[in-house]
């Protein structure tokens, strides 16, 4: 399954809504590190990722947002994700990146 | 004797994707359940990526084995990559998370028995068992 994914920005809350459909492995990773880098270059930011559509995410996925998180946090920004899948919310607590990124799990 | 299936895969990033899908549809004809199959995909596709991503563009052609046990399927994914030391594998810091490393972590989380056994300039071999409950 392919990787598409839709951004958009929101200029009055300086926010970017990135939301990946289909798949995150070692073979549409790079695409989807390359949209997170291009569009913070294109407007400094806070990040929402929606994870609605997306069916799978193993560490390739986890890793580029992780990245991305530090880069994002650097710059006095933020980075979170939202709505993961049973299967995908069950990586980011083994991995307790629920911690960092799922803020609206943190009751 | 287990039913054994084999199959021979290119050290490529467009095949993992295959083969998460040909062994889920396996651990579904075993009779895993959803939760088991998500973890059993999940694994085979971190060994998967560790072999195109880390056996040193040696792997041409990589192996992988699944067994179907009476109460367990077993996948072993056999390269035969540049090999690493096993003894130096650091377990990833959760509190300092970094963008690498968290592969092996994710396998032994997800499956019930995990063993690797790699041997720089031999390759490496890992075996992943999930017990049918």
């Amino acid at each position: 399954m392919k990787l598409e994914v839709e951004k958009s920005f929101d200029q009055t809350n300086r926010r970017w809504t990135i939301i990946p459909n289909g798949e995150i492995d070692v073979a549409t990773v790079a695409v989807f590190r390359g949209l997170l880098d291009e569009a913070f270059q294109e407007h400094k930011g806070d990040f929402i990722i929606d994870l609605k559509d997306l069916c799978y995410m193993d560490s390739t996925g986890l890793g580029v947002i992780i990245g991305a998180y530090g880069r994002i946090k650097e710059k006095g920004f933020s980075l979170s994700v939202q709505n993961p899948r049973d299967n995908i919310m069950k990586l980011l607590r083994i991995t307790n990146l629920d911690k960092i990124l799922c803020p609206e799990h943190q009751a | 004797m287990p039913d054994t299936l084999r199959f021979s895969v290119p050290g490529k990033p467009e095949y993992v994707g295959t083969i998460r899908m040909a062994v889920s549809c396996l651990a579904n004809t075993v009779g895993f359940d959803i939760d088991a199959i998500e973890d059993i995909k999940v694994a085979v596709s971190e060994a998967c990526t560790n072999v195109v991503c880390h056996s040193g563009g040696l792997t041409q052609l990589f192996e992988v084995y699944c067994e179907v046990g009476e109460d367990r399927l077993t996948v072993s994914v056999i390269d035969k990559g540049s090999g690493y030391d096993v003894s130096q594998y650091k377990q990833p810091c959760l509190n300092t998370p970094k963008e690498g490393g968290l592969g092996l972590f994710i396998i032994k989380a997800l499956m019930d028995e995990v063993d690797i056994v790699s041997e720089v300039g031999s390759g490496t071999r890992i075996r992943m068992i999930k017990y049918t409950r």
